[in-house]
This record gives C-alpha cells, structure tokens and sequence, in this order.
C-alpha cells in the first residue's frame, strides 16, 4: 500500500509540473499545427494532393513535436536531483523510466492525440479514416515515449550535442512510420498491421527500462 | 586467445601480425584485382558492369560483420565487464562506417546502369542506410560526451539496441519484395553463382578483410595508447 502510494505521489507531482508548464506542452501543439500550415503553403492548396500524403505529414509532423520536448523528459529532474531523491525512495531505476515513459504518454502525447481531429479536418483526411489515425497513434505514441525514454536518458551526459537524442528517436522511429501510415493506406490488412504494431511496441516496452535504467544509473553515478 | 580481451596481450600480438597482414593484404588486393578485372568473365546481361559486385558485396558484408562484431563486445564489454570491448568499439566504428559508404556508393553506381536509377527506396537500401546513420550516431557520441565512462558505456547501450537492424537487413530481401535480389550466396545451399565469379569474389572478400583487420590494428593500439596516456 505504501508503494502504491508512492507511485499514486509520483503521478501527482508529475501533474502538478506538468500544469504548472501548460504553456510548454501548448507551445508543442501550437507548434504541430503552424508546421501543418507551412505544408500546406509549400505544397498548395489543392484538396486532392492534400488528402493523398495527409496522413504522411501528420506522423511526421507528429513525431518531430515529441522530440521537441524530449530535453525535458529527465533532464530538469537530473540536475534538480529529483531522480536520486526516487531512486532513494524505493525505485528502481528501471521503474523510474517506466513511470516517466507513462508520465509522458499521458501528459505529452494525448494532448496531440486530441488535437488529431482537428488536423485532420485541415488535411481533408475523411472521418472514415480518422478511426485508423486514431488507433495507430495510440499504439504509436506509446512506442514513440519508450523511445524518447531510452535517447534521452542516454543523452543526460551529454553536454555539448543536444540533437542526437532526436536524430536517435527518429532513426529507430523508421518502422513505426512505415507500419501505421500503412494501417491508413492499406485499410484491407488493418489487423495484422496493428499485431506489428502492437509487437514493436511490446519489444521496445521491454527493452526500454533495461537500457533507460542502465542509463539513468550510470548518469547519476559519475555525475 | 587472451589478446581479444587484454589490451597488453593485444599490443604483444599486434606486433607481430601486423606487418604479415600489411603484406597479405597488399597481396590479396592485386590477386583480386587481377581476377576481378581480367580473368573473371563478363555477366551475359549485364556485360563488365558485374565486376561492380567485386567491390558492392565484400563491403556489405563486412559492414555488417564489424557491426555484428562490435555488437558481441558490447556485450562482453558490459555484461563481463572487459574494458576492451569499449577500445574496440571507439577504434572500430569509423571503418564500419567507410565500408558502408562503399557499398552504398558502389551499389548506387551499379543501380544507375542496371535498375535506371541512382536510388530506390527499398527495403534493402534503406536499411543499410540506416546503418550508415547509426554509425556515425556511435562517432558522434564518442565525440560529444565529456565523462569517458559514461561514454564508453552509453555507446556500448547503443550499439546494442540499434543491433536490431542487423537481422532486419539480412532478411530484407526474403520478407519484403524488392528490386535487389535475393543471397546469392548461402551456408544452407550450395551457391547459385559461378565458379569463375565466386573466386574473385573471395578473394576480394579476403582482402577487405585483411585491410579493414590492418587499419583495426593501427586504430586499436592508438586507442590503448590515448587511453594509457588519459588523453579522454
């Protein structure tokens, strides 16, 4: 009980943070749909070409606004020494990084999982398709946290280069692009698309406390 | 065996074996030259431009050999803790990386004749692409961390997890349809190729070995020496 509470405490002070930072996440979105706007200008507005490579830039543009907020996803709990205060308090390393990749599910990505409809409308993708949209970022935003876990846990050291933890996310993101933008295009194979969805996701579940963990220890050890 | 994890023992080895290596190699490349130019017949479709392949396949396959190599001493690095799998790892991934430039620049050039174009985005290509970017992520690392060993063993971490391109590569070709072809040449089945090509393609397999080991030698005791000396 007293380790549920814990965790219930964590989930809290995450809250607290993360509503006291409203206008970071908002920044995010805004920034989602201006990049939705300069595509639109550097294509033209033609409705056809439009709904043809939609779903294609809204999971770029997607993917590129998570990794913009991946400094924050352990560095201001690094240096404040946050992460060893819960390291002390009873978590394990690997737990802490499965906690915060669910923080980040929850309070980064769902608000761009709200703001999908609205895209889609300004990509003219149809309603029928809005449930696949639906269905790949949520697997996808889950997959796309684990993967913002492990690059920046890795990246806490690292001084001098604050892109590679995007360009490592991105890199390793290739798959997840290719399977849920072909959920949409290819509706007649949509099951066993979401099964490889579904097994990328529980392979990268697995792996990311171990690497993050390791990560996080070493960080926090040669600090 | 003790000098693939022993720093010290290396040295000793390396000593020895560099220069047999230097000249072998030196040997194996005019060898496989001579065969891959002259002696080699030409493809009956597609003319001299097959001696491309003399190049394209050693590099691809040792690209991704190096990876797999540095894969297992990652592993061994942390798992077993040998610091000699980090050494390994800083020395080794430029020269995966300059083999994998090579075959993609080599394969592209082939590409131009044979499929019309430079580049597909196909299964095959973008992997390998991918592992050209995953090696310079690893040189990148080395070059902008600070804390030596939170380097060594974050780059260790990495390697492991960008490992998964390895099997994805290797079988891109059978699970999805693309222009590149198939393996030619398997464990399983005897080879689909002729003997006339298969001996040059050895032997400049044998050599590309025999340089990269070289150039990993040189690189390797450099490494030990900077580490010895507390450059970084």
């Amino acid at each position: 009980m007293k380790f549920l509470n814990k965790i219930i405490y964590f989930f809290y002070r995450e809250y607290k943070l993360n509503l006291s930072g409203i206008q970071d996440i908002l920044t995010n979105i805004i920034f989602f749909f201006v990049s939705i706007f300069i595509f639109i200008f550097s294509i033209g507005p033609d409705k056809e070409t439009i709904s043809l490579i939609g779903v294609g830039i809204v999971w770029t543009l997607l993917l590129l606004s998570s990794t913009l907020s991946l400094r924050k996803f352990y560095q201001e709990d690094f240096e404040n020494g946050n992460l060893l205060v819960m390291h002390l308090n009873g978590f394990s390393y690997g737990f802490i990084a499965i906690l915060k990749t669910l923080s980040n599910m929850i309070f980064v990505q769902i608000p761009f999982l709200l703001s999908i409809p609205i895209a889609c409308i300004l990509l003219n993708i149809s309603n029928e398709k809005l449930i696949y949209v639906f269905t790949s970022f949520t697997l996808g935003s889950l997959i796309l946290s684990c993967l913002g876990s492990i690059s920046s846990s890795m990246n806490l050291m690292n001084q001098r280069n604050y892109l590679l933890g995007s360009v490592i996310v991105m890199i390793f993101s290739v798959p997840i692009i290719i399977f849920s933008v072909g959920i949409i295009n290819l509706e007649e194979s949509f099951n066993s698309l979401v099964n490889i969805l579904f097994g990328i996701l529980l392979i990268v579940f697995a792996i990311n406390p171990w690497a993050s963990g390791l990560c996080l220890k070493l960080s926090l050890e040669n600090n | 065996m003790k000098f693939l994890v022993n720093p010290n023992k290396f040295n000793e080895i390396a000593d020895y074996i560099f220069k047999p290596i230097l000249i072998l190699s030196i040997v194996l490349f005019a060898l496989g030259l001579l065969f891959a130019l002259y002696l080699s017949p030409n493809d009956y479709q597609q003319g001299s431009t097959v001696r491309i392949m003399y190049v394209h396949v050693p590099s691809a396959w040792l690209s991704l050999l190096t990876y797999a190599v540095m894969s297992l001493y990652s592993i061994a690095a942390l798992a077993f803790r040998i610091p000699f799998g980090y050494i390994f790892n800083t020395a080794v991934a430029p020269i995966g990386a300059v083999f994998t430039l090579i075959c993609i620049i080599s394969g592209s050039l082939w590409g131009k004749p044979m499929w019309g174009t430079w580049w597909v985005w196909d299964a095959r290509l973008t992997s390998v692409a991918i592992l050209f970017i995953i090696y310079l992520i690893i040189i990148f690392m080395n070059l902008s961390f600070e804390n030596r060993v939170v380097r060594e063993k974050v780059v260790a971490i990495f390697i492991l997890v960008g490992s998964v391109n390895l099997p994805i590569i290797k079988f891109s070709v059978d699970w999805w349809n693309t222009l590149h072809q198939p393996a030619t040449i398997s464990k399983l089945s005897k080879p689909s190729i002729d003997p006339t090509m298969l001996t040059p393609l050895i032997i400049m397999t044998l050599a590309f070995m025999m340089i990269g080991l070289a150039i990993s030698i040189l690189r390797i005791k450099t490494e030990i020496i900077s580490r010895k000396s507390n450059i970084s």
